[in-house]
């Protein structure tokens, strides 16, 4: 049996528990968030190496200084665990920016000195308590905003908190930035991008990275709702398209609706993309939105001959609030 | 010198995965073994298994073998499905067939432990 010590305590693991979860019965406060690695919310720091998947997505300092994820850790033999220093793992930011892009997505501008690729994703602290991803929108630009895409659920913890009572001038902890899912193709591969929702977000940077890059190959950007009223940023991208004829933009909404713009297509995007990119051999794909989406796109794609290193995903897994 | 090495290392084994999975994602008698898993995580562990069959650096034993496969109740149809599907991607990607024999062996090799066979007394 395996156990953690934590603050001088020791505690038996249960068979498949995580240190996290031992620790959360044990009564300790740890922060977390979504439970599968990705928002890194969970760390802790340990006096000896952790193993070497509780590291994964750590940066090369943090890893130095034995940081693991502790919603991962299932260690093999007792392991020691004590708080990191939160302080040093965020920025503070400030809300510079609050609108609404449609009905549904809530745009924010936070004013933070944060050095990020388009792409990435930074994990934001409601309190200290509740943390959640949201993918960066856009590229690094010289007033420090990072411009973030929030879907609103009205009984979401952060996101009804975001568009209620967040306000302009308040000022919250920024983690990150973090993920693999940016810009690396050389200039001349074609890429595809699809984004669910607010999946577009990340892909608005990417874009733009490409093209300030010099991307010569087509890059088709396809974005997909479910309905026609929740997609956003047409004017916009379109007249980034119009400058940049290797871009290509599709708009695809499940189901029309009274507010659907005229430029947005009807139909089903796992439908659409294989009729009209058959074989994805030789593509980079970035697919980005719900975690749902992501896992069926990828496997569709993967089929269609992408190489599975050509598929760069930003995947909104779900914080599960309750131990699943 | 290993097969790993004689075939091209890593890069080798990237491109033999793909099409691998591949074969075995679109193979009706596998391809529901497959449905509800991380893609990511099984196409590293199909990358692990065929370092393994390749006799690359890995760190695989019959015991992880067993208890990786030992819920799934695969059978003799199974098994033979995974391996003509090896075989069909090592073809495509030109892999002569006495390298082709060798990773075989590797496999049978483990084909107990895969499904489960209780070991010999
Ligand atoms: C790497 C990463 C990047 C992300 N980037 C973005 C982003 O750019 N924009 C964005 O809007 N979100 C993004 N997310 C999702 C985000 O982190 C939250 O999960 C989401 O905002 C819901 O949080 P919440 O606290 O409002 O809701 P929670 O309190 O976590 O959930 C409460 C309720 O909200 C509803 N709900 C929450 N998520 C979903 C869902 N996916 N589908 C249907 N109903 C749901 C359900 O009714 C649920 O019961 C990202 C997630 C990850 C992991
Ligand atoms: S990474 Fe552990 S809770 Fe999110």
């Amino acid at each position: 049996m395996t156990a953690i010590v934590f603050a001088g305590q020791s505690y038996a693991l249960a068979d498949g528990e995580s240190v996290l979860d031992a620790l959360l019965r044990a009564g300790h406060a740890i922060p977390h968030g979504c439970r599968a690695g990705v928002c890194q919310a969970c760390l802790l720091q340990s006096d000896e190496a952790p193993p070497a998947n509780t590291q994964r997505g750590l940066s090369s300092a943090q890893k130095s200084l034995n940081y693991f994820l502790s919603c991962q850790c299932q260690p093999p033999a007792s392991l020691s665990a004590q708080a990191v220093d939160q302080a040093g793992q965020r920025v503070s930011g400030v809300v510079r920016e609050k609108s609404w892009l449609n009905q549904r997505v809530l745009r924010l501008r936070i004013e933070a000195p944060l050095d990020f690729k388009a792409g990435q994703y930074v994990t934001l602290w409601q309190s200290a308590q509740l943390a959640r991803s949201y993918s960066l929108a856009g590229s690094p630009n010289p007033q420090n905003l990072l411009e973030l895409h929030i879907r609103h659920y009205p009984d979401g913890a952060f996101s009804a908190w975001a568009a209620e009572q967040l306000k302009v001038g308040d000022a919250l902890d920024i983690q990150g930035p973090l993920g693999q899912c940016v810009y690396s193709a050389p200039a001349n591969q074609a890429l595809l991008l699809i984004g669910m929702g607010t999946g577009l977000a990340p892909l608005c940077g990417i874009v733009q990275d490409a093209l300030a890059q010099g991307h010569s190959a087509p890059i088709q950007l396809i974005a997909a709702a479910r309905n026609g009223a929740d997609l956003y940023y047409l004017d916009e991208l379109s007249a980034l398209a119009a400058q940049h004829p290797q871009l290509g933009i599709t708009w695809l909404a499940q189901h029309a609706n009274q507010a659907t713009p005229p430029a947005v297509a009807i139909g089903d995007v796992y439908t659409h993309v294989k009729t009209h990119f058959a074989s994805l051999k030789g593509y980079q794909v970035y697919l980005c939105g719900a975690a749902s989406f992501v896992a069926k796109m990828r496997k569709q794609c993967f089929l269609s001959g992408a190489g599975m290193a050509d598929i760069l995903v930003d995947s909104f897994v779900p914080f599960a609030t309750t131990k699943t | 010198m290993s097969i790993f090495e004689k075939i091209g290392g890593e890069a080798a084994v990237n491109a033999a995965v793909d099409v691998f999975y591949r074969n075995v994602l679109m193979d009706e008698r596998i391809s529901h073994f497959f449905d509800s898993i991380d893609m990511a995580s099984q196409h590293q562990k199909q990358k692990a298994f065929m370092t393994m069959a390749f006799g690359g650096p890995n760190h695989y034993t019959g015991a992880d073998m067993r208890k990786a496969h030992a819920h799934m109740k695969l059978t003799e149809e199974h098994f033979t499905a995974v391996a003509e599907n090896l075989i069909a991607a090592l073809k495509e990607l030109n892999v002569a067939q006495e390298h082709i024999d060798e990773i075989i062996a590797v496999c049978l090799s483990v084909k107990d432990d895969v499904l489960n066979v209780p070991p010999a007394a």
